[in-house]
Formats: C-alpha cells, structure tokens, sequence
C-alpha cells in the first residue's frame, strides 16, 4: 500500500555562503500494508515529521521513491499531489489544525465541500460520523469552544469524512491529556478495525506507539522495523 | 468545488473582517461613482447638444452649394430623395419692395419652388404653400417691418421719440403690391396675395422678416430687368438647392452620392458627427481621469487582500493538505476580490444615478439665482446622462480593476508552503 525505496533528504539551512546540510533522512525504505497500524517512534528532531511530509506529497525528497497505492508521488504535480491527498489520504495533526471560523459541523464538511459532493449525501455522511465519533452534541460549536479531545475528534472526523484507505498522524495525542490519549487511541484501534483503514502514526512516546501492528523507531534520519523484543 | 460552495465560501471570509471589507468597498464605490458622474456629464452635453441640432434643422436636409452644373433630373432620380427645392436671391442691384396701404416694406426676399418644397414636411403658422404666380409666403414677423413713411423716416434718423410699430393686422389673405425698381425705373409692379405665413424660429433671438415669392417670378423679373437696363445679366440671381431625404437613414447615402458628382454638400448629420467625434474623444478622457481613481481605490483592494491571505496563511495550508487544488484557492481569492469590486461597482450606480439627478435639477436653479434669467430652467438642459452604456463601461473597468488587484495575493496565496503554513 506504501512502499519508500532509498528516501533521503537534506535540508539546507543558513546562510548561502555559510550553508550547513542536515541530513534528515537517510535512506529509508519502508512498507506498509493494507489494514495496518503502523507507528514510528523516535526522539523530537529524528526525522519522523520530515518523513511523513514526505509520504504526505507535502515535501519531495531529494532521492528516493514514494508509492502510494501504485502511484509514485515524486512524479507527480503539485495539482495532481492535492487531488491525490483529497481523494487517498487523510490527516490528524497535533495541534488539531481545525478552521477556527467553522463549527464542528463545517469543518468535517469542509474535504466533501472541495470533492463537490452534492450537499444531500453530505448531510447524510456527517450526521453518521458525527454519532460515531460521539460529538454530534457540539455540531454547532466552534473549535474554541471544544476540549482537546472533542477538537481532535472533529479533526479524526475531517480525516474520514472523504473514506481515505489512508490516514497519516503526526503526533495525534501530543497535545491530549494520558486519558483524552487513551480515549482517541483507542478509537483510532477501533476505526482500523470497523473500516479496515491504513493508519500510520508517528510519535515520540512508546506507550502510543505501541498501539500499532508493526513499529518502526527513527534516529538520526535512520529508520529501523523495531523487534517485538525491543520494546 | 460547486459554485454554490464557492460563493458560501467567499461570504463566510467577507463577513470575518466586515469593517475592513466593508471600507474597501466604500473606496471602490467611490472611484467608480466618481468615473461614472465626471463621464455622465459628457454624455449630457452631448444629449442635449444633439437635441439643439436636431430640434430647428431639418435632419433630413442636405444643402448643395454648387450651381452651375446642377442635374436636377438626376438629384431628384436619387433614392429616397422627396423633393429638391431651388430657393434663389437676386443679385443684381435694384430693389423689392412690398406695399400695404400707407405701410411699405423692403424685405430679404427668396424665390422658392413650391411646387418641390410641398413635397418636404414644410410647415408652416397659418396658410399654405402659394399654388398661384401672384401669391406668396411672409416670415413669422414680417409684420414688423411693415412701416408707415414717417415710421421709416424716424427708423432711418435714429428717432427715438416716434414710434415704429409694424402692422397688427391679420396678414393672412392680405394683398400687397409688389414693385421692383432699378436706378427709379420700374422693372415689375404686381398684385401679391398673402396665402401663408412661417412658423416661429424656435431660436428666440432668430427672425424671420423675409418674402418668399415663386420661383417662376423670377424669369420674368430678369426678362423685365434686362428690357429695362438694356443689359445682359450674367449674375442676376443665386440659387441654393436643398434635397430633403425621405428619413434620416437615407441621408447618408445620399450625401455620398451627391460628393461622387461632384457636389459641395452639407448635412447636419456632418455636424452631428463630428459633434459625435468631439464628445466621444471628451468622454474618453473623462473616463480616463475616472478610471485613476479606481486605480487608487484598487491599491486599497491589493491591501485589503493581501491582509487576507497574510491572515489566513495557516488555513491555507490546511486547505492545501486536505487535497485543495492550488487553482481553487486562487479562484476563491480572485472571486473575494471581485466581490469588492461588484458590491463596490452597484453601490457607485446607485449613488451616481442620484447624484446626476439631483446634478440636473440644481444646476438650472444655480444657474437661475446666479444670472436672474429664467431662460435655463424653461429650457430643460441635461447636464448629466447615464446611459447603459455608461454603466456598462465603467462596471467593467473597476469590477476588472479590482479582480487585477486580487490576482497576486490570490497568486501568493496558492505559493504558500504547507509544511510552513502548518507550523504557525
Ligand atoms: N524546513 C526545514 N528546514 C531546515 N531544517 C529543518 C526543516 N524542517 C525540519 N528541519 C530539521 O530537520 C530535523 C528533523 O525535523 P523533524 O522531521 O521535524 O523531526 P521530528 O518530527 O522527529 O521531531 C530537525 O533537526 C529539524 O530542525
Ligand atoms: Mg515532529
């Protein structure tokens, strides 16, 4: 379903004439399957989010080959990578990243709005993910007025509503308290197991990442499968 | 994106920053309004300048001054040409004059083909056109110059103590004696019957004193003259000829033709034309100096959506990695700046239609208290028109304004880096 062959990539920082190169990734393969939960864990500055924006479309690497479902990202164009991204992937992020001008409602709604799904069926797909995520009670609520937890329910919400195989989370429980964590964790389990969705997590912390089927630890731009017995 | 969608979208962001939106518009309301009103009062010149023309010329006119190699035949087998009337002067030296009991009087005097001029849509106060050699048509006030001996002699010293009134009477059906003398010798003394009388000149300050007597008076006026003065005459009498055109769209045609043989014509159609040419090179200029003002107001609109993309960077980025097409994204912002410019454009008609109204209504009263002369308001000058046209100029050119503004921050918006845009 993911298949990374040889990705690396370098950034350039500083000045021009006193350039320094950070490696970030160094070659790194991977492969993830169909239905998995995979995360990959490593310390803040390994290269985990620099990977997944890789895998996202969101940064092309300086080598390597991404493949998602059969199509190689490097090759494709910024217009070609969102239409992409809307109809393939989904997205939780750490800080939420809701609108803050839209209700809950409004910013699930938002991914079928750029589809151009018609407003019936959307309706229709809303109110059901609204009762599965248990937040139809806070619809019409901005996100400044919702928890943490609440707020990245909505967000799960955003990441589903156009029924990706794939979702991509970037520290889905960083900013959560250990129950509000336990509690999307869990539902994200649950999500892969009722919907046979692709998860893949990236986080710094072991306990999260070992909600996954299979775990990969990141250091220093270096991605290694973790044994069972490692962890 | 549904269109639907898109519109909703664009609202949503409008209503976020009302006050600033809102004032932006206000700007482009008033550079637009400003373009519209300034342009709108060429075009009323223009309108009532056409009016003047048109309102005592006959339109369907066309004057030939050349004499001598006239095809009459040929004019008058033109198409859509009703009537070629010769109207004609003496040029040779003697006098007309014409007598009413006690009251002479010594008028321009025209011979003019009747007979043609019946055709044309001539008319006139009272009375008819003369079917007969001895009758004849007076101008409106010829009246006026019907004077008593002593009336002539007080107007000839420059007497102000008497009186100099012309005759009250009823013209109509009046006969007068016509004589034409040369050097004292009398060339023609005829009985002349008054059958009509022309209209007023819709000038005030015109007057029409003359006699019009038939053409045909005019050969025997010169076999007289030359008996008489035992003189060949070369140059007795000037002739003018007009055609008059069936309606207004022939008249062009037939000017061309009358030039291709060679004919020295005029129409004031030309006139027209060029007055067209004058106020078609004043509006633009007009439109040009309005068109500034979008122009600054537009730099308002590159502000206010500049501010917009700037603010919403973050969001951006979050519609760029759910999967937005970069192109929609710059749609949305081109289509937010329209929306300044279009709300901006009504509210500018709206205003300027009033503002020309009340432009029209005031000017006249100003004029009126300024001068004492109630003439301008009578008159009913239009010193400001809006036509569609006007509209429809001026929308297109700010609602373009406005979309150019918008296009680089909509650009700018579209190049913003998501991984960036996600970090703030
Ligand atoms: N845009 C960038 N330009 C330069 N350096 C970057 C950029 N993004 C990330 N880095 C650097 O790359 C390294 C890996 O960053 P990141 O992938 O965010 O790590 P992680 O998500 O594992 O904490 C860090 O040292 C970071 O400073
Ligand atoms: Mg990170």
């Amino acid at each position: 379903m993911i298949t990374l062959q040889h990705v690396s990539h370098t950034f350039r920082i500083g000045k021009k004439d006193n350039e320094q190169l950070i490696d970030v990734l160094k070659d790194v393969s991977l492969q993830i399957d169909a239905a998995e939960i995979v995360s990959i864990v490593g310390k803040s500055g390994s290269g985990k989010s620099t990977l997944l924006n890789t895998i996202a479309g969101f940064l092309k690497p300086v080598s390597g080959s991404i493949h998602i479902q059969n199509t190689d990202l490097t090759t494709l164009n910024e217009r070609s990578l969102a239409a992409f991204r809307l109809q393939h992937l989904g997205f939780i992020f750490q800080n939420f990243q809701l609108m803050p001008s839209l209700t809950t409602y409004e910013n699930i709604e938002l991914p079928l709005k750029i589809a151009g799904v018609e407003p019936r069926k959307r309706q229709q797909l809303i109110q059901q993910l609204l009762k599965r995520l248990d937040i139809a009670h806070v619809k019409d609520h901005y996100p400044n007025e919702l928890s943490g937890g609440q707020q990245q329910r909505v967000s799960i919400g955003r990441a589903l509503v156009g029924n990706p195989p794939i979702i991509l989370a970037d520290e889905p429980t960083g900013s959560l308290d250990s129950e509000t964590e336990r509690e999307i964790l869990t539902l994200i389990q649950q999500l892969n197991a009722e919907l046979g969705i692709t998860f893949v997590i990236i986080t710094h912390d072991d306990e999260v990442a070992r909600i996954a089927n299979r775990i990969y630890t990141m250091h220093d731009g270096d991605l290694k499968e973790a044994t069972n017995d490692a962890l | 994106m549904r269109f639907k969608d898109q519109i909703d979208f664009v609202r949503q962001h409008v209503k976020r920053n009302r006050l600033r939106v809102f004032m932006t518009i206000l700007a482009t309301a008033m550079g637009c309004a400003f373009l519209i009103v300034l342009a709108s009062i060429a075009f009323g010149l223009q309108t009532s300048m056409k009016k003047e023309l048109l309102s005592d010329n006959a339109i369907t006119e066309i004057e030939i001054y050349s004499e001598d190699k006239l095809d009459k035949q040929k004019i008058k087998a033109i198409p859509n040409v009703n009537a070629l009337v010769e109207r004609a002067e003496i040029m040779a030296e003697g006098t007309a004059k014409f007598t009413l009991d006690e009251r002479s009087s010594t008028p321009y005097t025209q011979f003019v083909d009747f007979e043609q001029l019946a055709k044309t849509n001539e008319k006139l106060a009272q009375g008819t056109l003369p079917k007969h050699d001895n009758e004849i048509v007076v101008g409106y006030q010829f009246a006026q110059t019907l004077l008593t001996k002593a009336q002539q002699q007080a107007l000839d010293n420059d007497d102000e103590q008497t009186k100099k009134e012309g005759y009250s009477g009823k013209l109509l059906g009046k006969k007068l004696t016509f004589t034409y003398t040369v050097d004292k010798k009398n060339v023609l003394t005829k009985e002349m019957t008054i059958v009509g009388i022309t209209k007023k000149p819709s000038r005030e300050w015109d007057i029409d004193e003359r006699v019009m007597m038939p053409l045909s008076m005019l050969a025997t006026l010169k076999t007289n003259y030359e008996h008489v003065t035992d003189n060949k005459q070369q140059d007795f009498s000037y002739a003018t000829f007009r055609v008059y055109a069936s309606d207004l769209e022939a008249v062009k045609e037939i000017l061309a033709t009358l030039k291709a043989m060679d004919l020295s014509v005029y129409s004031v159609t030309e006139q027209l034309e060029e007055i067209n040419i004058l106020f078609t090179a004043l509006k633009a200029g007009l439109i040009f100096i309005g068109t500034i003002a979008i122009l600054i107001a537009s730099i308002g609109i590159f502000n206010t959506m500049t501010m917009a993309v700037t603010e919403r960077t973050r969001e951006i980025g979050v519609m760029k990695a759910i999967g937005t097409n970069p192109k929609l994204i710059q749609k949305l912002f081109v289509m937010e700046s329209a929306y300044i410019g279009i709300l901006g454009t009504i509210i500018a008609i709206v205003v300027s239609y009033v503002i020309s109204i009340a432009v029209n209504w005031l000017i006249p009263i100003a004029l009126e208290m300024a001068t004492g002369d109630k003439a301008y308001r009578e008159v009913d000058l239009i010193f400001s028109a809006i036509p569609f046209e006007l509209v429809l100029i001026a929308s297109a050119i700010s609602i373009s304004v406005a979309i150019i503004s918008g296009w680089r921050p909509a650009r700018k918006a579209t190049n913003i880096d998501v991984i960036d845009a996600l970090r703030q």
